[in-house]
């Protein structure tokens, strides 16, 4: 077991509050679990030295906080966590009808029911988070409320500290509700952040996870989703790495008709570590899910993509599509890849694949010939890549606002 | 406008063009025909500044530029334009956004404002049409699932759209039925001017009914064996290319 972990648990001893029950599961869970290393399948291509290697503390309250980037024309209700302590005042704001927000703090039935029962026990920082998370939010959409405001979750790093927080979400029958998870800062720190979403019967949710963070901003963290009949979900991740940078995504198809959509785009700079690891349970008959994931990997840096699609025995007439392509921008740049279709119902239609291209010369070449630079001509062609994906979010001022920034990194990606 | 004056170069280490010379002033046509394998393509791709085109031996003069000195890019805001024979497919990246960055790049070279998105559409538009282009063919990803004719078509709107003062133009002919080729042909016509020059590469006599040349060069074994004007070109098409010997046959490197 690594110090680090070791020092987790001996903090975790001293938590207590409603959750106690919860987090006590979660904590001899852990007390069991042996620190990975490259042997073990779900860390096989990432090393998690950089956090071995951690001494930070919890964040502090105190510190002033950052700026937070406003997303233009998208009108957010912004909730801001920093350090790891939720830092907006709940009590002032005013909610559209049909939104619930409490601290996870709050003893509530819901909190209880809600906590660690979508997200699969298996992820090592999951049950971290479980155990000390002390703050975060509970969203309950009611039934058949249609928030049309985008609501914000933004997490800012401290430097120099650790924070760990948790979402919860429900979904009422009916309801439609969109979530921005998003996530930035470069300093050294840690974070994680799992969220857990229930998508009750006919409800839709639009979600977006900004993994903004960079340089040393160390971030593990996941989003795990139950849809129950007939729920809409449609996901969007936009990652960039850091020195590590892991994101768990469970997706799990509860209630018959259900559909899901995920896409996910990661730009990885110079050095950088991103590893998707994502995993669509289709349990029950009649779902549909369509996956598609596109990284570009500047020089020396490491993308790590596991996509698994489980078809269990009785998920008859589900369509399951599972896409990733990758463009490696160096050869001395690094993408494992590997999708998975496990099916065990006959009456299915299935599809996956995988591809790593390299910046094509002639590509290049034709665009240069027309006037255009190199460096211009790099990012045109990067963002080609992803334009697909970026066509498809579904939140156009979000899209907008996305561009240029996609843009500047590019820039900075650029293998000279 | 341009002088090649003993030019040698070579792909891969093998070499091409073996001493070619050729000078053009402005506002002349001149058209380069040969068998296979003689060079055609590589002319372009060497005046171009193509990676893995080197250059052994010789000069290459653009309006008083070193010409081999500069980047692809800063030959294309020099005036040089290369319509491709096979002009490459780039999903992702509209036709409108590629022309829009490479019209205000020649434009910013050449001291001028950029084009504001308005201006440029309007152009963009004139041009789409001169060629025969519906106008959704902005829209989509650069030559993606274009045909061949459409491809040619697209590399001429370009070249409407650049206002270059020397064209090279490909093989633009190669795979057009007679009406395409009247398109291309028509869309070259209009951007003939005193101050513009253009080199036209084709393997076939028949592009040269509708884009008249002044001079003919006949490129075998990457050299200039013969020249003369659009007189020379109807000699080629009835006696073929047999009378250069059998080291013309070789295939296109």
């Amino acid at each position: 077991m690594s110090q680090w972990l070791e020092q987790v648990i001996e903090r975790a001893e001293k938590v207590s509050d409603h959750l106690s029950a919860k987090r006590g599961e979660a904590l001899s869970l852990l007390r069991q679990q042996r620190w990975p290393n490259r042997r073990v399948e779900a860390w096989k291509y990432t090393s998690l030295t950089p956090i071995e290697q951690l001494t930070l503390v919890e964040g502090a309250t105190n510190q002033k906080i950052a700026d937070i980037p406003a997303i233009p024309g998208v009108n957010s209700l912004d909730l801001v966590f920093c350090g790891g302590r939720l830092v907006t005042d709940l009590s002032g704001l005013s909610l559209p009808k049909g939104l619930n927000i409490l601290p996870l703090s709050q003893a509530q039935q819901q909190t209880l029911s809600l906590f660690a029962s979508i997200k699969p026990k298996q992820h090592l920082f999951g049950l971290v988070n479980d155990v000390l998370a002390i703050d975060g939010l509970l969203l309950d959409i009611e039934a058949g409320a249609d928030i049309t405001q985008p609501i914000r979750i933004v997490y800012l790093s401290q430097k120099d500290s650790e924070s760990h927080n948790r979402l919860l979400v429900r979904v009422g029958e009916g309801a439609k509700v969109c979530v921005i998870e998003h996530a930035l800062g470069a300093q050294s720190s840690l974070a994680t952040e799992f969220a857990e979403y229930k998508i009750e019967k006919n409800a839709q949710l639009e979600h977006y996870r900004l993994n903004l963070r960079s340089g040393k901003a160390l971030d593990v963290g996941g989003n795990h989703f139950f849809l129950d009949e007939k729920a809409q979900l449609n996901s969007s991740l936009v990652a960039f790495g850091s020195d590590l940078s892991r994101l768990d995504v469970d997706i799990v198809h509860g209630g018959e008709h259900a559909n899901a959509k995920f896409n996910a785009i990661y730009l990885l700079g110079t050095g950088e570590t991103f590893d998707l690891h994502s995993c669509v349970e289709h349990a029950v008959a009649h779902g549909t899910t369509e996956e598609n994931a596109r990284g570009i990997i500047g020089d020396r840096a490491k993308a790590v993509f596991n996509g698994r699609i489980h078809i269990h025995r009785h998920a008859q007439k589900t369509l399951a599509e599972l896409n990733n392509r990758n463009l490696l921008l160096s050869r001395r740049g690094q993408v494992n890849t590997k999708p998975e279709l496990e099916i065990y119902a006959d009456d299915v239609k299935c599809a996956h694949g995988a591809t790593v291209a390299e910046i094509e010369e002639k590509a290049l070449y034709y665009l240069r010939s027309r006037g255009i630079s190199r460096s211009q001509a790099l990012v045109m062609l990067n963002y080609g890549f992803i334009q697909e994906l970026i066509d498809e979010l579904p939140n156009q001022a979000l899209a907008d606002w996305l561009a240029p920034m996609l843009r500047s990194r590019f820039e900075q990606m650029e293998v000279k | 406008m341009l002088k090649i004056s003993n030019l040698h170069a070579s792909v891969e280490e093998k070499n091409i063009l073996k001493g070619l010379d050729l000078e053009i002033r402005p506002g002349e046509v001149h058209a380069i025909m040969g068998p296979n394998g003689a060079g055609k393509s590589t002319l372009g791709y060497v005046l171009s500044g193509r990676e893995g085109y080197e250059v052994t031996e010789g000069s290459v003069e653009m309006q008083g530029q070193n010409l081999l000195d500069l980047e692809t890019e800063e030959r294309a805001r020099a005036g040089l334009f290369l319509a491709f024979q096979y002009p490459v497919e780039i999903p992702g990246v509209s036709n409108m956004e590629f022309m829009k960055e490479s019209v205000n790049a020649i434009r910013e070279a050449r001291g001028e404002e950029a084009l504001s998105a308005a201006d440029f559409l309007k152009k963009a538009k004139e041009a789409c049409k001169q060629v025969n282009l519906p106008l959704d063919f902005l829209k989509r990803g650069v030559n993606e699932g274009f045909s061949g004719g459409e491809k040619k078509r697209n590399e001429i709107m370009q070249m409407i759209l650049l206002e270059p003062k020397l064209c090279i133009l490909d093989e633009s002919d190669s795979g057009l039925d007679i009406d395409a080729l009247q398109v291309v042909a028509k869309g070259v016509n209009s951007q003939r001017s005193p101050d513009r020059s253009f080199i036209v590469v084709t393997h076939y006599q028949r592009l040269l009914d509708f884009i008249e040349p002044d001079f003919v060069h006949i490129l075998a074994d990457g050299k200039i064996v013969k020249s003369g004007d659009a007189s020379l070109a109807k000699e080629v098409e009835k006696t073929g290319y047999a009378w250069l010997g059998a080291k013309g046959e070789e295939k296109e490197a």
